[in-house]
């Protein structure tokens, strides 16, 4: 059991988190259609901007988004967010097995950096927690699946904080450790995870700012 | 009118034709329904949410989900009290200013028109005169 989990079990979970990515890849520009344009947009000629233009510009627009209503909850996101790509990514502990198997491996960051952000990584996760618990407006849509979505997040950075400060028993912990990964790279294509993949293909659909190719598909 | 209301309550749900309609915007819906983090952000961006001092249910995404989520959670199996109920969801609570903003990209406004439409296959919509009494609500 523990030797499935620890071997054949990875390469089943990328093997499925890869092909169901694909998949859903595909399927989305399958289901969608190139817009027919009533009125099609005109061409905007861009004024070049410098430098100190362009942040001044960035810095304006933050205005129009999130960052106006809620600056708090847009920090902790966004935090929350690139930290959950780039921590497993860059930590030494796999950039070691890569290597080992493959040979090869990418930058890592030390580790004393890696306990930080994981640590704050789990205090984005509490405060998502305590949203989901106390404020009324997100309890009002709030089921035991959305718990369960977290904690399927949650899971793979808990047990390796555990497993890094070596707590309970190292071996127990380092199993939950990949079962909890891989039960994450499984459950990304198919469920509410999905929004890693759609975030960005939902863009396609949208005809204005933060848009891809100006918006030039429908359903 | 009273007629017609009533004929609006008496008649059987079309659970064929809900099903139908379900199927043929499934790809869209469902992961619209499925990818919606249920984050709450949407709340500001609706003024009827502001306007009634920040009432959950009229969040964008609460009158999403509990009107079309709530029929395609049923798989279409819906009773008349249920849309009826959705009635007041989807036309009172929202007018369809195609305002609301999600992170995600997920665009509310095409799943409430989507729960107006099943409703008013199943002649289920607001008559003149109950909005123009707001007797309906």
């Amino acid at each position: 059991m523990y030797a499935f989990i620890q071997g054949q079990l990875v390469s089943i979970a990328f093997f499925i988190f890869i092909l169901g990515l694909i998949f859903q890849f595909f399927q989305f520009f399958k289901l969608t259609k190139k817009k027919e344009w009533i009125y099609p947009p005109g061409k905007v000629k861009r004024e070049k901007k410098t430098a100190g233009q362009w942040v001044a510009f960035c810095l304006a627009s933050l205005n129009g988004t999130l960052w106006k209503t809620d600056p708090l909850i847009t920090v902790v996101t966004s935090v929350f967010h690139v930290f959950l790509i780039l921590v497993p990514i860059f930590l030494l502990g796999h950039n070691i097995l890569i290597d080992q198997s493959w040979g090869l491996s990418l930058w890592s960051l030390p580790e004393s950096i890696t306990d930080i952000l994981t640590l704050v990584f789990l205090i984005c996760v509490a405060f998502f927690l305590g949203r989901r618990l106390f404020l009324s407006r997100v309890r009002a849509i709030t089921t035991v699946y959305d718990y369960l979505i977290l904690l399927i997040a949650a899971a793979p950075f808990l047990t390796g904080y555990f497993a890094y400060h070596q707590w309970f028993n190292y071996d127990t912990v380092m199993t939950l450790h990949i079962l909890a990964g891989e039960v994450m790279l499984i459950t990304i294509p198919f469920t509410k995870l999905g929004h890693m993949l759609f975030f960005f293909l939902y863009r396609f659909l949208i005809g204005n700012e933060y848009s891809f190719a100006r918006g030039e598909r429908v359903w | 009118m009273e007629n017609i209301n009533l004929h609006q309550e008496m008649k059987p749900v079309d659970v064929k034709k809900i099903k139908e309609m379900l199927n043929l915007k499934k790809g869209k819906m469902k992961r619209y329904l499925s990818h919606c983090a249920h984050c709450s952000l949407c709340a500001e961006s609706c003024f009827l949410y502001m306007a009634h001092h920040k009432d959950p249910q009229y969040m964008p995404s609460y009158k999403a989900i509990y009107s079309l989520g709530r029929i395609y959670k049923k798989k279409g199996k819906v009773d008349r009290k249920l849309l009826t109920e959705m009635k007041g969801i989807v036309w009172r609570n929202c007018v369809l200013c195609g305002r609301c903003y999600c992170p995600i990209g997920i665009h509310i406004p095409s799943m409430i028109t989507f729960a107006r439409s099943i409703l008013r296959s199943q002649e289920v919509y607001p008559q003149l005169d109950d909005v123009s009494s707001e007797s309906w609500l």
